[in-house]
């Protein structure tokens, strides 16, 4: 009898379960859909839907840059490269090569986090895409620069660097 | 001819899933014997997504290895940068502050939810329901917007460091994080009428591929597929770390909820039910957790005194234990990651005799095999 | 058709002077390639776009919206797409099965149109053995798919192959139980005796005739979803298992014959299901046009449009089911055709024609079918309550806009 009986109760169960669930997709057809139409129907430009705090490229602020290689230091994967040489008559201490291999870059954040000044940060760019390899190594000195000497009165504080407006506790 | 790509009845044929089958979840290659659609034997062939995980941790600072750390389980970035977290701190002993463990223990459970909901969406796409997949993604995606508000990125996470975390949670994370805690357990009751419940989902899972807690024992299952056998191990409970013994949260096990114990069919609702618990575990922490530091002192360049130690803690996957030896330099000796995906590998060929190709599909799924955790 | 033909004579004086049987071919052959080359492949397009769309809102995206307005020349994109792309032969396939196989899925879906009536003029042929030739000519198709699997010397194919083959084979039987209940209720082959011998109103319809009727129309909905290889039964294709199955060597045009002879069978089993169960193209009305003067004889349109709405409705509810269900092992799916469809398919075909046999004795049985017509009416609403409270439940925000 528990034969005939477990007979009638699958097709009962399946009945019924199917019943539940196509009334759930049914119910999902009504409602709003999720897609946001990148990279030319969206409600709001792009740039400004990212949160704060968002890891996009990294960027560099050659003028606030101490040349103090803290981040190709902390870089596990070796993508920043930066060159210091004394240049000039008398020779000074000039930060003459700044590169970020992007192509390399996993974005991790810990460079922008031991920047002492916030010279190196991630802005929001995230469209990296490029036919040529050179694209992405990006290079952001062009003529020798000075490097930048923080005021020896005060330290840099969490809400002037740009790191920190990054939304970077320090 | 190597010795798994052997026939051994006559009427047997080789097939190969994989590398490229859309149900290994990765790139990992099963080698089937099957007579007809019924497998006679299954053979893991793992090794296509090596990266060296472990040779690269020991070129780097500890602090450094926190990104790959990451990428050990790409699933569920936050729990593997808790279980190298965990592992340093307790060999260099390193105090944590308290917000700090709560903010991870907040990171890695939505993580957790966000990795089973990976896992039991691309089981129901296995068994064949597209619809469900996409259901569990967005809820995903939501969990995916509050950890890219808390650590501004959206897969690897590299939130966590050694002695804290990296950033606080804003205000508009943590509404998000509340909206989210109301919005989603309904949401998976909707998602369990429309598959969990389902007669043929059950039929399709139901005393397939069954463990039993001896089996689960003897080939090191963890995580939650062991629990899908009814052992009630969780690594947060029966080997408790960060602020865990403090929360209220169930273990739940695999009871047979529709044939016997440790089926597919029980691995997939424990993982549904460990869900519903890790929104309790959220939901405390944002109650529970104190103002104050993020981070304690530690040394930029941390060294550790030479010794050794095995640290585990209980990933969205089971267990994922790092073993450290350090010689007291800057950099570890030796690191070795145990993943559970690895140990769940094993016991397919115990399993797979008997079961057909589309149970084999059912049975990966089942176990939530990701193929990086595998190779690492 | 004659008629029409008739009339074309009447119209065109040239067609006078040629023998009528050549008349009568030349508008047969004329009539069956519109209705293959425009309408069906035209349909089979747009039922593609259409399915795309609906699978995309269920799952809270949008779908393909940028080709044409609101994507709905995406189907020609894909065509022209496919005509451009290479068509491979695997190496080591046996070439010219696997070239042919194609077409033979194809033939035998085109071929089922001959005999379905669109409209009380609007069919190709009515056989008077039409219902018993769609069932057929549609055995074609396995044909096709189990040569495709074969030929194209691959393991996930030729499984593919099998498992369409033993699937279709056993599910001729249910379906053809409910193809003779139906026989046994109107009394002839012919699908236009069918139409006709079932009323305007739903309460007229076969599927309401009475309790038996209705079980048999959903045994045979069941049926024709496994014949057609659609979700739950889409064994032979189950990307998630075989990769893609019998078609998974396949590419360009080749691939798009079995694309099209899916959707062309998607419209089939809408319009058999329509035909046999839910009265064809009876209508209340009768709104007749000559279509600007192009034909002679007015034509009844009203019928037509009621009919293409059933089958259409039975398309979308083959592609809700596809996007809600999981799929059935391949064991699962002979358990459920031999031991569930097959004997409830038997019983009620006894009980219909014993069900017959009262009514003739006691007309008070006639009455059953408002009953059963108000349960599916009682079916709808419950599923529209259900669906509201599912939305109340989570509380996500509803719209209604179809296009975005």
């Amino acid at each position: 009898m528990s034969a005939v009986a477990a007979y009638f109760r699958n097709i009962r169960e399946a009945t019924l379960t199917v019943f539940d669930g196509m009334s759930v997709s049914l119910s999902y057809l009504f409602r709003k859909p999720i897609t946001v139409q990148y990279p030319d129907r969206t409600p709001q430009p792009i740039l400004d839907m990212i949160p704060e705090g968002y890891r996009g490229i990294l960027d560099v602020k050659t003028e606030i840059c101490t040349a103090c290689m803290a981040c190709m230091r902390t870089c596990p994967v070796q993508v920043i490269n930066i060159v210091v040489e004394k240049v000039g008559d008398p020779p000074k201490r000039m930060l003459t090569h700044f590169g970020i291999n992007v192509a390399k870059c996993m974005f991790c954040g810990l460079c922008s986090e031991s920047c002492p000044t916030g010279a190196i940060y991630h802005s929001k760019e995230f469209e990296g895409a490029s036919s040529r390899f050179d694209d992405l190594v990006r290079f952001f000195v062009d003529q020798p620069v000075v490097p930048y000497k923080p005021p020896k009165t005060e330290k840099p504080e969490a809400g002037e660097t740009p790191a920190a407006t990054n939304g970077e506790p320090t | 001819m190597p010795e798994e790509l052997t026939i051994n009845g006559p009427d047997n044929m080789l097939l190969n899933m994989g590398p490229q089958h859309p149900s290994t979840h990765g790139v990992i290659r099963f080698v089937l014997e099957t007579d007809g659609e019924v497998v006679a034997k299954a053979t893991p062939v793992v090794g296509y997504l090596h990266r060296g995980v472990e040779k690269i941790a020991t070129e780097l600072t500890y602090s450094q290895f926190m990104p790959i750390s990451d990428r050990l389980d790409y699933v569920a970035s936050m729990c593997g940068n808790l279980a190298w977290c965990e592992a340093v701190e307790r060999m260099a002993g390193i105090e944590v502050p308290r917000r700090a463990q709560f903010l991870r223990v907040i990171a890695a459970e939505l993580n957790r939810i966000s990795s089973h909901l990976v896992a039991v969406g691309s089981f129901c796409n296995d068994v064949g329901g597209v619809t469900p997949l996409v259901v569990a993604l967005r809820e995903r995606e939501a969990i995916n917007d509050i950890l890219e508000l808390l650590s501004g990125a959206r897969l690897t996470y590299n939130y966590m460091r050694l002695g804290g975390v990296s950033r606080d949670m804003s205000d508009k994370c943590r509404q998000d994080t509340a909206a989210f805690l109301d919005h989603f357990p309904p949401a998976l009751d909707e998602f369990n009428r429309l598959i969990t419940y389902n007669k043929i989902f059950i039929k399709r899972l139901a005393d397939i591929a069954v463990v039993t807690q001896e089996e689960a024992k003897a080939y090191g299952l963890n995580g939650p597929n062991l629990r899908g056998s009814g052992i009630r191990f969780d690594l947060r409970r029966n080997d408790p770390y960060s602020v865990y013994p403090e929360l209220d949260f169930e273990i739940p096990v695999g009871e047979g909820f529709a044939g016997q114990v440790g089926d597919c069919y029980d691995r997939y609702m424990v993982r549904i039910n460990e869900m519903y618990e890790s929104v309790k575990i959220v939901r405390q922490c944002l109650e529970m957790m104190p103002d104050g530091e993020l981070t304690s002192k530690v040394a930029r360049v941390l060294k550790i005194k030479a010794g050794e130690r095995y640290t585990r803690t209980e990933s969205a996957r089971g267990e994922m234990g790092i073993y450290i030896v350090s010689k007291g330099d800057k950099t570890p000796y030796r690191v070795r990651v145990r993943t559970s995906s690895y140990s769940a590998l094993s016991i397919f060929e115990k399993l797979s005799p008997g079961l057909m190709i589309a149970d084999l599909v059912a049975v990966i799924g089942s176990f939530d095999i990701v193929a990086p955790e595998i190779d690492r | 058709m004659r008629f029409f033909a008739d009339s074309l004579i009447e119209t065109w004086p040239f067609l006078q002077g040629w023998p009528p049987w050549l008349v009568y071919t030349l508008v047969m052959f004329a009539f069956g390639a519109v209705v293959l080359f425009g309408f069906v492949s035209l349909f089979a397009g747009i039922v593609t776009v259409v399915e795309r769309r609906i699978a995309a809102r269920m799952q809270f995206r949008i779908g393909p919206n940028r080709v044409g307005y609101q994507g709905c020349l995406q189907w020609l994109a894909d065509g022209i797409k496919n005509f451009t792309k290479e068509d491979l032969t695997p190496a080591g396939a046996s070439k010219m099965l696997y070239l042919f196989a194609p077409y033979l899925v194809f033939t035998g879906l085109f071929l089922t149109f001959v005999a379905l009536p669109f409209g009380q003029a609007l069919v190709i042929s009515d056989l008077n053995v039409g219902i018993f030739y769609i069932l057929a000519v549609s055995s074609f198709v396995t044909v096709g798919l189990v040569l495709a699997g074969w030929a194209s010397n691959n393991k996930w194919a030729l499984l593919g192959g099998i498992r369409s083959a033993a699937q279709i084979v056993s599910y001729e039987i249910p379906t053809g139980l409910a193809v003779l209940t139906v026989v046994l209720m109107s009394g002839t082959l012919s699908t236009q005796g069918i139409i006709s011998s079932q009323g305007i109103w739903p309460w007229d319809w076969f599927a309401s005739a009475n309790p038996f009727a209705f079980i048999i129309f959903i045994i045979f909905f069941i049926s024709t979803l496994a014949e057609g290889n659609r979700v739950p039964f889409d064994l032979p294709e189950a990307e998630s298992e075989l990769v893609a199955g019998y078609n998974v060597e396949y590419s360009g045009m080749r691939f798009v014959f079995f694309f099209f002879a899916e959707y062309a069978n998607l419209f089939v089993m809408g319009a058999l299901t329509a035909i046999l169960f839910f009265g064809g193209w009876n209508s209340p009305f009768n709104w007749s046009t000559s279509l600007f003067g192009l034909f002679p004889q007015p034509l009844e349109v009203s019928g037509t449009l009621f009919f293409m709405t059933k089958a259409l409705s039975f398309v979308v509810l083959i592609i809700w089911l596809r996007w809600t269900l999981p799929r059935l092992r391949v064991d699962q799916l002979m358990v459920v055709c031999w031991q569930y469809l097959t004997p409830i398919a038997f019983v009620c075909m006894l009980g219909t024609a014993f069900w017959m046999v009262g009514a003739h004795r006691w007309g008070a049985l006639d009455y059953v079918k408002y009953p059963i017509f108000l349960f599916g009416v009682f079916l709808v609403l419950a599923m529209a309550a259900r669906t509201v409270r599912n939305i109340r439940l989570v509380g996500d925000p509803v719209d209604l806009n179809p296009f975005q």
